[in-house]
């Protein structure tokens, strides 16, 4: 038995053969999510029934003047779009990578405490795949780590084994925000005393490694610790996502570059 | 040594303990959620060692293990490890009064948890601190209940 359970341990993770076996695991037990969820989505419906309709005709005004803003925004957004692809293609750059994006719902969060990982409700069926981003309305959230047919789990960028390339969005700094297990603190470790990162700096992916798409916003940098004769010092950052609100997320599809051009 | 009888009852009951674990929490909270199914599977093993022994402790943990998403055969090997003690102990612990069952069910609880966290580190999902444990204190109070609850059910489908 205990062979069994290292052979397990060392091999269920990753071995190619037992894929079949993961995607039934993991679908199963997001079946038991669901179930063990089902109380408390059920209360969270019968509150939304009695919801006045007072409530929710302001609501609705108040998402419509919302949408209003965001369409304008988005407005400018494609000109500047338009005008950024022409200045790439003047200095013989790459053309940004375009992303779609898939919503899922997520179903629960993992019942391991150590871990952040969520359950959500789109699988390989949907076209997930192990490594896809994970985003929220505001920012990057995480990524995917383990598919089932219908089901798949995330992992959020605090957990304390995940860590995203990024950049300063002021300066283009470089760096690596790695999770340290909170959900509300991710930090950036051995930054060399005179690297020019203050707080209040928004930190967006950089694209480097190849799995996030470039330009997400992933985090703000609230305090920077480090003694003034150290040459690291740790940069503490809070994620920009709302990673324990909200049930629905979002799915990146990075598609590959239009046209690429040797530097 | 008698024939098995409603043996369902166990594996139902350890479905539902299931179940209970993972009726979702607030972020934070989610480190004292007591220990439903470790609970369950050692009354079991305290009251039919017969029936409930190593087999049994590693399905649990492994289903656990899937339920958790993370490195498979951890906490398998925990309530392995955990259940050997109670297979090599269970006439004594049956004799405990009612305070110091629940601490040695706390102690046990802690055993699974700790192996655990060791293959975990082995794998390199390391947690930095102690925090694992808090589940611990909640898992021990919660024994009495979940062992009336129980013995009650078993007396009345005579699971043998």
């Amino acid at each position: 038995m205990v062979i069994l359970c290292a052979v397990t341990l060392w091999t269920f993770q990753d071995n190619p053969r037992l894929s079949a076996i993961r995607e039934l695991a993991v679908d199963t037990t997001a079946g038991i999510y669901a179930v063990g969820a089902a109380p408390a989505q059920a209360w969270d419906g019968v509150v939304e029934y009695l919801e006045s309709r007072k409530a929710l005709r302001e609501e609705n005004a108040q998402l419509r003047q919302a949408n209003l803003v965001v369409e304008a925004q988005a407005q400018r957004l494609a000109a500047i779009l338009a005008e950024n692809t022409r200045y790439r293609a003047l200095l013989n750059s790459t053309a940004l990578i375009e992303s779609e994006v898939m919503v899922a719902e997520i179903i629960s969060v993992s019942a391991d405490p150590a871990r952040h990982l969520l359950v959500i409700d789109k699988g390989s069926r949907d076209g997930v795949r192990k490594g896809q981003p994970l985003l929220g309305a505001k920012g990057l959230m995480g990524q995917v780590v383990l598919v089932g047919a219908k089901t798949s789990r995330a992992m959020l960028m605090t957990d304390a084994t995940h860590a995203v390339p990024v950049q300063v969005n002021r300066n283009g700094v470089r760096a690596l925000v790695e999770g340290v297990g909170d959900i509300d603190r991710v930090i950036v470790r051995h930054v060399a005393a005179t690297t020019d990162i203050q707080i209040g700096d928004q930190l967006v992916t950089s694209g480097l490694g190849g799995r996030f798409p470039p330009g997400y916003p992933v985090a703000e940098v609230v305090a920077i610790e480090g003694d003034p004769g150290a040459a690291f010092s740790t940069v503490i950052a809070q994620p920009i996502a709302s990673l324990d609100r909200g049930r629905h997320v979002l799915l990146a599809t990075i598609s590959q570059p239009q046209n690429t051009v040797d530097p | 040594m008698n024939q098995p009888q409603a043996r369902w009852v166990i594996w139902f009951s350890l479905l539902i303990a299931l179940f209970i674990y993972v009726l979702p929490l607030p972020f934070e909270w989610r480190w004292y959620r007591p220990e439903w199914p470790l609970l369950v599977l050692f009354y079991w093993g305290l009251a039919l060692p017969h029936r409930v022994g190593i087999f049994s402790a590693s399905l649990t943990g492994f289903a656990l293990d899937m339920i958790h998403g993370t490195a498979v055969g951890a906490m398998a090997m925990g309530s392995v490890v955990a259940m050997l003690v109670i297979l090599l102990n269970y006439q004594r612990i049956r004799q405990f009064d009612s305070i110091l069952q629940s601490l040695t069910l706390g102690l046990l609880v802690s055993l699974a948890l700790l192996v655990e966290r060791w293959l975990h580190n082995l794998v390199g999902l390391g947690s930095p601190n102690l925090a694992f444990m808090s589940s611990v204190p909640l898992s021990m109070l919660l024994w009495p209940v979940i062992r009336n609850v129980l013995r009650a059910i078993r007396r009345y489908y005579e699971v043998e």
